[in-house]
């Protein structure tokens, strides 16, 4: 016993927490199945009753399990992207083409001393990357991902996000105070200051949008992009990606997209933990996994901001241009191909019968050989269980791309995935590559930056919005 | 045109997009070593910066290294304070005069540096010519060369090893193997003399050698 309460007291508090909460987790859930297991419908019954509440304790779960791939998967990026942009390899060691090295990392973060420095306020000094972290998750909560993927669909989506994003300088703050140091509390103000500075643009930018949308709801919104019936005509509309509010709110994407880089700490506007010149700003007295909180948030903030982007001005899972309708037109033009307009790949496996069970048995094999042998024919040097190997990932890669298809083709929210997580990687990648261009600006320019242009400019795109929406009438 | 406001920023984005397609400059390490000619050696050299003063920390990595030792070294550490050296106590010596010459700002001669100096290339294009860029005729094309120059410059090097694809230390090799080929201006005829008198044995020795290579027996 004495064992056990002296590793207890080892713990860190934020350790102390999770040691507490994931094993209830875990009861909570082998308790919940067992529940179905034994009263079946009863219990399923209470949790359809609850609905609201179920989606979104399993909506924060998925989120919160999902963040670190994505973080993991941002970091590499950067490594890789700004790498290849100054002529290096970037990391090419650990895993193929150095995927795991975040991974590697992130281990790393998780192996380090947890210090807390003598004079510091240990109470606000350990949950201040709590609640940074916990900020940028929130935030992803209201981010539609797909059609029906998605945590919360709120009326209020857009200022919730806002606001919630708006506590990361709570967190920051906390970080800069309860340090004990000089340096440290310098690093939080001046984060604080940039990021409330940048609040007002960013919030103003997309008022402007929501004058025309008529609606908070980050759902709508991406409806309003797409395919939908329009109020006025009462006609279909929007099936491409003429109807994005880009090409409406050009300007209104342009303040948001730079205000965006500054919310979140991100080149040329990264001035709060400038690695290369002041030690780390907010983040000098963190060590260990609280340091790692704070970058995980920064590259979570990277999605959330390039998501939002996606949903606000650029179609959200919406396709950019509309593949049946091109279909439809092709198939009126000529009549060589038929071109099927309304796709439906109805699989049923039992209608094959017996010979199912020797199609599942045989094709990994017979396509792993007559993958493999034109490898082994051609080319006289490559051994036998090369090109057998060879053959066998290729099946793989085959299936996978072939289920990944099926699914696009059958499930709407697989489709609008694909299309959501492009777009928003492709705003990542702009985000690194930004990151690998640009130096980083004064903190005076960031200030007159802020409040003499981009100010100025999200009240002009406001002001002209409206009046263009009194003139022509919505 | 460069007042139009993100054009700077435009172009920028550009070469950074362009570099991030261009072919990379590493070279992964413990897979794949440099093409090193066999003759290579290098050539042992103290710099300077612009200011005279020696480059040389006196970090003893180089004769740490150095496989046969014959890298000797000596010196202070920065604050003049020890007499470091490395390799036998009689041939180290003394480290730079710190930022005496610094403080001068003057550039400082160099005679090392007199080997690099660059020289008109015409007459060695000449003797390229002559010998088709054979690097098979490189004994002709060296001694040509010193016909020109009265030795054989550095650069004079150089450009044989680029007009004929031959390794330079291969050149080197093969100017350094033949005594009548010299790397240094050559000296006043008593000077040479004087030199001869101090190595009679080298000269005896060489004699010798000469008259094995042509097939008399030594007398």
């Amino acid at each position: 016993m004495t064992a056990v309460s002296r590793a207890w007291g080892r713990l860190t508090l934020p350790g102390k927490v999770v040691f507490t909460i994931v094993p209830l987790l875990v009861l909570l859930t082998i308790a919940l199945v067992v529940a179905i297991g034994l009263f079946g419908t009863l219990v399923v019954d209470i949790l359809i009753a609850n609905i609201g509440i179920v989606r979104f304790v399993v909506a924060v779960t998925i989120i919160l399990l999902l963040s670190p791939p994505i973080a993991f998967v941002i970091i590499y990026m950067e490594m890789k992207i700004i790498a290849l942009m100054n002529l290096r390899l970037g990391p090419d060691r650990v895993g193929p083409w150095g995927t795991l090295l975040s991974t590697v990392h992130g281990l790393k973060v998780l192996m380090k001393e947890d210090f807390t420095p003598t004079g510091a306020d240990a109470v606000v000094f350990t949950w201040a990357p709590v609640v940074v972290f916990a900020s940028t998750i929130m935030a992803v909560l209201v981010i539609p991902f797909a059609p029906g993927l998605f945590g919360q669909d709120m009326n209020i989506a857009l200022l919730y996000f806002f606001a919630v994003g708006g506590l990361t300088i709570v967190g920051l703050l906390m970080a800069g105070w309860s340090s004990f140091n000089k340096y440290s509390l310098l690093g939080g103000l001046r984060s604080a200051a940039q990021i409330v500075s940048y609040e007002i643009p960013l919030t103003l930018s997309v008022v402007g949008l929501l004058i025309l949308a008529g609606t908070m709801s980050l759902n709508q919104l991406v409806e309003l992009q797409g395919p939908h019936l329009d109020a006025a005509t009462g006609q279909m509309t929007g099936a491409w990606f003429t109807d994005w509010f880009v090409f409406r709110q050009p300007l209104g994407f342009l303040i948001f997209f730079i205000a965006a880089t500054a919310e979140g700490n991100r080149t040329p506007f990264d001035l709060t933990e400038a690695d290369s010149e002041i030690v780390a700003g907010f983040g000098t007295e963190y060590s260990g996994m609280r340091f790692g909180f704070f970058y995980f948030a920064e590259y979570i903030n990277v999605f959330v901001l390039s998501a939002l982007t996606v949903v606000l001005f650029l179609g959200g899972w919406n396709a950019p241009f509309d593949i049946n309708g091109i279909f439809a037109w092709l198939n009126s033009v000529q009549s060589v191909v038929t071109f099927p307009t309304a796709f439906a790949w109805d699989v049923n496996p039992a209608a094959v019968g017996l010979p199912l069970l020797f199609i599942v048995a045989l094709a990994p094999v017979l396509a792993t050989l007559i993958l493999g042998a034109p490898f082994y024919l051609l080319r006289s040097s490559t051994k036998w269980w090369h090109a057998i190997l060879i053959g066998f990932v290729l099946f793989n890669v085959l299936v996978v791309g072939l289920l990944l298809v099926w699914a696009y083709v059958n499930f709407e929210w697989a489709a609008g995935l694909f299309w959501f997580l492009g777009k928003t990687f492709a705003f990542v990648y702009l985000f690194v590559w930004l990151r690998g261009t640009l130096p980083r600006v004064r903190i005076d320019q960031l200030m007159g930056f802020a409040w003499k242009w981009l100010l100025p400019a999200s009240l002009l795109n406001l002001f002209v919005t409206a009046a263009a929406v009194l003139v022509i009438g919505g | 045109m460069s007042f139009v406001p993100g054009l700077g920023m435009a172009k920028g984005l550009f070469l950074t997009l362009r570099r991030f397609f261009a072919p990379k400059a590493t070279i992964r390490y413990p897979e794949v070593k440099a093409d090193v000619p066999h003759k290579f050696r290098g050539r042992l050299q103290l710099l300077y910066d612009e200011w005279g003063t020696l480059k040389c920390e006196t970090c003893f990595q180089c004769a740490q290294a150095c496989p046969v030792e014959c890298i000797d070294m000596g010196g202070m550490d920065t604050k003049g304070r020890y007499h470091v050296h490395w390799g036998a106590p009689e041939t180290y010596g003394e480290r730079r005069e710190e930022s005496a010459l610094r403080r001068s700002g003057r550039p400082v001669p160099d005679p090392a540096y007199d080997h690099f100096a660059p020289i008109d290339l015409a007459a060695v294009d000449a003797v390229l010519d002559e010998h088709d860029h054979d690097p098979a005729k490189m004994l002709q094309i060296l001694e040509g060369t010193q016909a020109a120059y009265g030795h054989l410059p550095v650069a004079a090097l150089k450009r044989i090893s680029e007009a004929t694809g031959a390794w330079y230390a291969m050149i080197y090799g093969t100017a350094s193997y033949y005594r009548h080929l010299r790397f240094e201006v050559p000296a006043a005829a008593a000077q040479t003399a004087a030199l001869a008198e101090r190595r009679p044995s080298e000269t005896a020795y060489g004699s010798a050698l000469d008259a094995a290579l042509s097939g008399k027996r030594p007398n």
